[in-house]
């Protein structure tokens, strides 16, 4: 029986006395599409954070695909691609010089890092832009460090609201790449703030309110009586209402 | 609403737990403690000055006074960092109040000049010579002086700020009011203008109908023979024409759109230079495996590209030059003392120091929050560190080769030896600097802006940690040259050179070492201190 792709346990990470990620656990098989849901400040960019290796965890234990972070965390970074909330793009190289950076620093000889920029910039439909990355619009920005995190070939995409500021052309593109990546074996763990992409992407999905995963599952066992995610999600993080208290708006 | 947005700026600037706000601290005591002083100073001058000095002298430093307060907007204009009222313009604030907020916050940046204003002020209202207590005009001539200034270097900002958007403008720009700057000094310094100079600003000021010889005129009316009433209608209408130029200005910068301005031009097809420029940054992949070459390939292209960079490395070797040269040349003598054998080597230490404030010192500084690559990357940083110092290295030596080549040209230098001389001691002291400049990158990262030609700000932790380093980091150098004077041997000299790069070739690959690992160990707070965004006013 293989690994999971992202084993996690007993995960905790604070900042000064306030628990961002506390106890959180989590299980992954690989070849899933894994939705991780959350409000605002619950939690998720830090998770992500934590199993890119970029934040060390305070204590509990992180492996993913078969690796242990951080001792063979080297193993795990040539395995993941990761499209992080704020694009971590430098402003003045163009797309094609970015992406070619990134195949060269992931192991890729020059010529097929070159070779692979070009494929993923013209599907991208970036091929035209030889502007600096610091002109490039969000959702451009959005393509380019998708198309980063592509260029490997990875075996684990780790996506924090990836779909963010780009258009729907760009999210349908950027989607079905994503299924044919899982279809031929990769596993994603993606955030998303829309419940509705998570739900129809996702076969596996987590909540996590306050650093605590408050439930997780198959999206058939999250929904309870033919609700919606979205109903799931609000109840189980339980925002009330209170707008009769705003009787001025 | 004014009151709101200045509240919002002043909790944007607090200080809070930010590392270096103890020493931010004592660098504003001291300073606006020596202007303090400054300020007593001038009070007891003009308590003391005679009706003839106040004449002919009051006007020239109200000329000082208003060409500071010009300066200070205007470099920091051409250096990128201020506010951005631009981005107020979401609310429903009327322009005229944005512009006021503008005025007051814009008094922040040469209170200085309001101490000094102050104390000149009370010493003239007790010296019975200007008119004492009777001079009462002095009330209305120095807020309405003040207003100009105001209001003018706020306008002249504007104007500034709208053309050092265009995309290489900045750069000459800057180029050209640092070299209108530093005129005044070096012509002092090699005694050559001296007089003319002076003669030239005398002449300025008492001009008739000037803002700052009609203040004088109003604060001491014994020396206006009759004429105050006049001179303060000629303040107040110059006041009225900064006012105008000022709001216009600002205006105007309003509904500036900069990014426009800062696009790339995309011409069809490739051109040769740009094949060339392609080529010559695939060189380091013929001396050197990946992931070296492509950090190395990275860095050259981005640096090249950066503004601030561009700007420093043209100062490198223009004002390395201006600066040393009237020194070494013996400063007043006007003689030039060609050939002078230390010459190079100090213009190119110079260049050295500079590069560094944008290139060894703070390494991760532009890459900003997208240093986070480095740490995402199958790579170990020792790599990534190693491929920036290398990066780093080849703008030095071009820099010294660009140095060589106009000394050469001058006959500054003394020849090959020198040359070959220079290009050693340059690379000792590298191998220092960048031992601690590693250091210094991991343990005080800071995001810088590409755009922007100098920092300011919370810079002042970082640059008193430089300058406690240089004198360090050269010393084995300076050894060499004294064992050299004292023994007045070249072996001696060439020994102790060879002694200083072993030394620092051990550790340079110790302090890699250590910085790879403490770079690991605090990634979190390194990418925190490069993600650090902006207040809700200023740019800084």
């Amino acid at each position: 029986m293989s690994t999971p792709a992202i084993l996690v346990r007993a995960l905790r990470k604070s900042y000064g006395s306030k628990a961002a990620v506390d106890g959180v656990d989590l299980e992954i098989p690989r070849g899933s599409f894994f939705g991780f849901l959350g409000p605002n400040g619950a939690g998720k960019s830090t998770t992500i954070r934590m199993l890119t290796g970029l934040i060390p965890a305070d204590s509990g234990s992180i492996e993913i695909l078969g690796y242990r972070m951080p001792e063979q965390s080297l193993e795990i970074k040539r395995r993941i691609g990761l499209v992080p909330d704020e694009s971590l793009l430098f402003d003045r190289l163009t797309g094609a010089e970015f992406l070619e950076f990134v195949g060269r620093m992931y192991g890729l000889g020059r010529s097929t890092a070159i070779e692979r920029a070009g494929d993923l910039l013209e599907l991208f439909e970036l091929q035209a832009d030889r502007k600096m990355i610091g002109e490039y619009s969000k959702g451009m920005r959005k393509r380019v460090a998708m198309a980063a995190s592509l260029i490997h070939h990875p075996e684990l995409f780790l996506m924090d609201e990836p779909f963010e500021g780009v258009d729907a052309m760009g999210a349908r593109l950027m989607k079905d790449i994503l299924i044919d990546q899982v279809k031929r074996g990769a596993t994603i763990f993606l955030t998303s703030h829309v419940l509705e992409v998570v739900e129809r992407l996702c076969d596996r999905v987590a909540i996590i309110h306050h650093g605590r995963i408050v439930d997780s599952g198959t999206l058939e066992e999250l929904r309870s009586g033919g609700e919606s995610l979205e109903d799931a999600f609000v109840r189980l993080v339980g925002a009330g209402h209170q707008m009769e208290r705003l009787d001025w708006l | 609403m004014i009151a709101a947005i200045l509240r919002a700026q002043l909790l944007s600037m607090r200080l809070g737990a930010r590392r270096g706000a103890l020493l931010d601290i004592l660098t504003g005591v001291l300073w606006y403690g020596l202007w303090t002083g400054a300020a007593v100073a001038a009070c007891v001058l003009a308590l003391q000055a005679d009706l003839s000095w106040l004449h002919s002298h009051l006007p020239l430093v109200l000329l000082g006074i208003c060409g500071y307060w010009q300066i200070i907007p205007v470099l920091s204009a051409s250096m990128g960092t201020g506010l951005d009222m631009r981005k107020l313009l979401l609310y429903p604030v009327a322009h005229r109040k944005l512009f006021l907020v503008e005025v007051l916050l814009r008094l922040t940046t040469a209170a200085e000049m309001v101490l000094v204003l102050t104390g000149g002020s009370i010493g003239l209202l007790f010296n019975p010579a200007a008119g004492g207590w009777r001079a009462a005009h002095l009330a209305a001539a120095m807020p309405i002086f003040v207003c100009f200034n105001l209001l003018l270097a706020s306008g002249v900002r504007s104007l500034l700020e709208r053309l050092l958007a265009r995309r290489r403008v900045r750069e000459l720009l800057t180029f050209f009011l640092l070299a209108i700057y530093l005129a005044p000094r070096v012509l002092v310094q090699s005694g050559t203008g001296r007089h003319t100079l002076g003669g030239g600003l005398s002449a300025l000021a008492r001009v008739l109908g000037f803002p700052w010889s009609a203040a004088a005129r109003v604060a001491v009316p014994a020396a206006s023979g009759g004429f105050e009433w006049l001179a303060l209608l000629s303040l107040g209408g110059w006041a009225l024409a900064a006012l105008w130029f000022g709001f216009t200005q600002f205006e105007r910068n309003l509904r500036y759109d900069a990014l426009a301005a800062q696009a790339t031009p995309l011409p069809p097809g490739v051109s040769r230079w740009q094949e060339r420029k392609e080529r010559l940054y695939r060189v380091p992949s013929l001396f050197w495996r990946d992931p070296l070459a492509a950090i190395i390939e990275k860095e050259l292209r981005s640096l090249a590209r950066t503004p601030r960079f561009r700007m420093i490395f043209i100062m490198g070797f223009t004002f390395g030059l201006v600066v040393w040269f009237p020194m070494l040349a013996g400063r007043r003598s006007g003689q030039v003392a060609t050939g002078s054998h230390y010459f190079l080597v100090v213009v190119c230490l110079y260049a050295l120091t500079l590069l560094g404030q944008v290139t060894y010192w703070n390494c991760f500084g532009f890459d900003r929050s997208a240093a986070a690559v480095y740490f995402v990357a199958p790579q170990p940083l020792r790599k990534t560190l190693a491929g920036k110092n290398i990066a780093s290295l080849f703008f030095v030596y071009l820099e010294v080769l660009v140095l060589a080549a106009i000394t050469a040209a001058l006959q500054l230098s003394g020849g090959l030896r020198t040359v070959i001389e220079t290009l050693v001691v340059v690379g000792i002291c590298s191998l220092y600097l960048l031992a601690l400049g590693n250091l210094s990158s991991v343990h005080y990262p800071r995001a810088l802006r590409p755009e922007r030609v100098s920092q300011g700000g919370r810079s002042s932790r970082f640059q008193g940690l430089i300058f406690l380093l240089y004198p360090l980091a050269l010393t084995p150098v300076l050894l060499a040259y004294l064992a050299r004077y004292a023994f007045g041997s070249e072996a001696v000299f060439a020994a102790g050179l060879a002694m200083a790069a072993v030394l620092g070739a051990v550790l340079y690959g110790m302090a890699l070492e250590s910085a790879a690992g403490d770079a690991d160990l605090r990634r979190e707070q390194i990418l925190q201190e490069l993600s650090r965004g902006e207040g809700p006013l200023a740019s800084e």
